[in-house]
């Protein structure tokens, strides 16, 4: 029987959650328009961070199982756009999608099998333990992989050729990049909303309350779980074939399991338990970390200490937090 | 070849010198520190601050070797500063970054120092894994940048070919490597069966390379009997150095760095590495000084990067050195290293092209005249004479290198003045015009044009 704690239920119908996720659609959109250049950048860093940890709560917050090797699929997703520069000379950016899709399909496929036998700390130590090999490989057949010099990606074409980067690339990434990851964000949001609140999505969530009475009412563990972490590391691929172009190159770094312990850090700080939880601790640790390492050196030291903090004293995440507080607001009034 | 070369003819026509007196060159080179006799800067000149983003590991292992950058930027900072500023009026201001983020967070950082603190230069980095990676970005946010280490050779042979913004200051990296195998012919010719160990990325495997490819020339019989990678930042070495000494060597040559080799000289010791072969490094005495001990072996190759010992030249032989130095110790209380050396001579280069195009155009100059000027630079600083190369943005110094010893008052060993080996830089690097090559220009140069001499 699985242990992991309840998660999200989805409490909320459809109809209001796009008219609660429109306004804040429209904002994001108007971003560029109103703010510098570099605010939107890092905004996008932190949308497509949001994919990666939409994907990643599909198993920790819906199936019940805590992933410590995201960070392959990530990589599987930029390494797989990277070499097709490398190799191919692609440049188109729906041509790297694709890519970036097909190549994590394969990997998730083949690692799923592997991990959905075990749960709690055994799945766990086996998804960390795929991801370095995927990170060693990455590191090692520096001939292929550029070892930890990485390999570059130029700028990308987007929408079949109709946007280049010719020019300036601030502007590109500030603008049509990211409108581009906008797009690709809300469609991932949708996609994903569909999924937790199909027949499917609830019977992950059955599997995660309780594993023997799920079985007993017919749903096929096994299977259902396999299909959860397939969905889940090609949302997180998808993540890695979108952050490569804004980066600029990948290493092995994003291989490494320390960046699949961002991706929890992230769900855990906007709270696991709801849908849009991951959403909101991807973009808010993005700037976490990014002013953390602008202005001390001891940026680890805070980020630990946020941790720390966060885990006592806000344990249902930022959203979850804010939930209650909201209702207790209702509440009263 | 068809012109049999013996080996000290060979060393002694590419100026390999032990104890030589120092190179000179004629004509008026700039010199570093603030002049006393300032010329009075030409138009207007705003009074705004002048924002410099420095980024080099302030943090984790690597921090013994790139902090000092730093500091040797703010010496030179604060000196500007006391006379006035840059041209008299802008007085520069830092940013410290901690390069010791990740290269994905040092890209994101480089962009915030750019696009949101707005920096007017950006200067350091210390690993040759992030300037291939900043230097492209650099070029995108159009920042002129001098980076004070990160000395890979695939900056300007492949990632930048044709730079604009960006130069880099210190040697590059295939100079490690054939400065200490050069030394290694010199001193243990004899030497036949080679061990290695050098940090997994691409600074250990250009040492690698390059010190295999002038061996294969000037030690034709030598072979590699043992290779570790021990992967950067690891303070454990047990392995590496057990299975170099089990493959029996007669030379154990390291490209291993910073905090990394205290802990493995250290962890050597126990073994006793030192006694069982000799010992080669291109960067042991790269760190700080004091992260050294009195423990620390004498008589072995030890490297200093980038070509500066606060040592050398010594004495009274070459001021600029020596008051350096004493205001270093003054400042910080301790001995600046190569990379402190190199955060020195960058914001003097810098000061210099701004005071010349401020001569020929008044005002502020604007990046293209100061970048004009930095082309085909060249100025005396405390290690010798620094040209850059308009061709590649890159600096060129003589190499040195030298053997530990425990001389005078030092609380740690220092190179031994009697034995320092330096060469002329231009005989030991891919000239202009040599077209780039694989792994390295210089790797293929000299593959391609250096005699396999007689033993």
């Amino acid at each position: 029987m699985s242990v992991a704690p309840p998660g999200p239920r989805p409490a909320v119908s459809s109809a209001r959650a796009l008219r609660m996720a429109a306004p804040i659609a429209v904002a994001l959109a108007l971003v560029p328009l109103v703010l510098p250049p570099y605010s939107s950048i890092l905004l996008a860093y932190g949308l497509v961070m949001a994919i990666g940890a939409l994907g990643f709560n599909l198993l920790l917050g819906y199936t019940g199982l805590l992933s410590f090797g995201h960070s392959a699929y990530f990589g599987v997703g930029a390494y797989a756009v990277a070499l097709m520069v490398k190799y191919l000379k692609v440049t188109s950016m729906e041509l790297f999608l694709v890519g970036a899709i097909v190549a994590s399909i394969m990997i998730t496929a083949l690692f799923g099998v592997v991990c959905v036998r075990y749960t709690t700390i055994f799945f766990g130590i086996l998804t960390l333990a795929l991801s370095q090999v995927l990170w060693s490989l990455a590191f090692k057949f520096f001939w292929v992989t550029g070892g930890t010099d990485g390999l570059r990606v130029p700028t990308p074409s987007l929408f079949g050729g109709l946007v280049t980067g010719a020019g300036d690339k601030i502007t590109f990434m500030s603008h049509a990049y990211y409108y581009y990851v906008l797009i690709m964000f809300c469609l991932c949001v949708a996609l994903m909303w569909v999924i937790v609140n199909s027949p499917f999505g609830m019977a992950l969530q059955a599997i995660r309350d309780n594993e023997t009475r799920a079985r007993f009412v017919g749903v096929r563990i096994w299977p259902y779980r396999w299909v959860a972490f397939l969905v889940s590391g090609v949302f997180t691929g998808l993540a890695g074939a979108l952050w490569v172009p804004l980066n600029g190159l990948t290493t092995p770094d994003i291989m490494h399991w320390t960046f699949s312990g961002e991706i929890v850090f992230m769900t855990v700080l906007g709270g696991f338990r709801s849908f849009a939880g991951p959403i909101v601790g991807a973009v808010v640790f993005n700037y976490l970390k990014t002013y953390a390492v602008g202005y001390t050196v001891y940026w680890q030291l805070l980020l630990g200490v946020v941790l720390v903090a966060l885990v006592l004293s806000l344990p249902t995440g930022i959203v979850g937090t804010a939930g209650r507080l909201l209702a207790r607001f209702q509440g009263r009034s | 070849m068809a012109v049999e070369v013996n080996r000290r003819s060979f060393l002694s026509s590419l100026g390999v010198s032990v104890g030589a007196a120092l190179a000179t060159a004629g004509g008026a080179v700039p010199v570093v520190g603030v002049a006393h006799a300032q010329d009075k800067p030409k138009g207007n000149i705003p009074d705004k601050p002048y924002r410099i983003g420095h980024m080099t590991f302030f943090t984790g292992p690597a921090a013994v070797l790139g902090e000092p950058m730093f500091k040797g930027q703010q010496l030179a900072a604060d000196e500007i500063n006391a006379a006035g500023g840059l041209l008299g009026k802008r007085k520069i201001e830092l940013l410290k970054a901690d390069e010791n983020a990740g290269t994905d967070a040092n890209v994101k950082e480089l962009r915030r120092l750019k696009l949101s603190e707005n920096i007017d230069f950006f200067c350091g980095i210390t690993s040759s894994g992030n300037t291939p990676a900043l230097g492209p970005v650099a070029e995108e946010l159009k920042l002129l940048t001098i980076f004070v280490d990160g000395c890979t050779d695939f900056l300007f042979d492949k990632a930048v070919p044709n730079p604009h913004y960006i130069f880099r200051i210190t040697n590059q990296q295939s100079a490690d490597g054939v400065t200490c195998a050069l030394g290694i012919a010199q001193t243990w010719p004899k030497a036949k069966r080679v061990a290695h160990i050098h940090p997994d990325y691409s600074y250990g495997r250009n040492a690698f390379d390059h010190v295999k490819i002038v061996m294969k020339k000037l030690m034709p019989p030598s072979e590699v009997v043992s290779e570790g990678w021990p992967k950067l930042g690891t303070t454990d070495f047990a392995s590496h150095i057990t299975k170099a000494i089990a493959a029996k060597p007669d030379l154990i040559v390291s490209s291993v760095w910073g905090g990394d080799y205290v802990a493995m000289y250290k962890q050597a010791l126990r073994y006793g590495m030192f006694q069982k072969a000799k010992f080669a490094s291109t960067i042991a005495f790269g760190v700080a000084p004091h992260a050294i001990g009195k423990d620390h072996p004498e008589g072995v190759l030890a490297g200093v990067h980038s070509n500066y010992h606060f040592t050398y030249p010594g004495g009274d032989k070459w001021p600029l050195n020596k008051t350096f130095v004493e205001k270093y110790h003054a400042k910080f209380n301790e001995y600046p290293n190569f990379q402190a050396e190199g955060g020195y001579m960058a914001t003097y280069m810098l000061k210099t092209a701004i005071e010349k195009a401020n001569k020929i155009g008044g005002g502020w100059p604007d990046d293209e005249a100061i970048i004009a000027l930095l082309e085909g630079m060249m100025m005396a600083g405390p290690g010798g004479y620094v040209y850059i190369r308009p061709d590649n943005h890159q600096g060129y110094k003589d190499a040195v290198t030298g053997f530990s010893k425990n001389v005078g008052d030092y609380p740690f060993p220092v190179l031994d003045p009697d034995r320092i080996i330096t060469i002329p830089i231009r005989n030991i690097t891919a000239p202009p015009g040599w077209p780039k090559g694989d792994p390295t220009s210089t790797y293929t140069w000299i593959d391609k044009t250096w005699p396999v001499v007689k033993a």
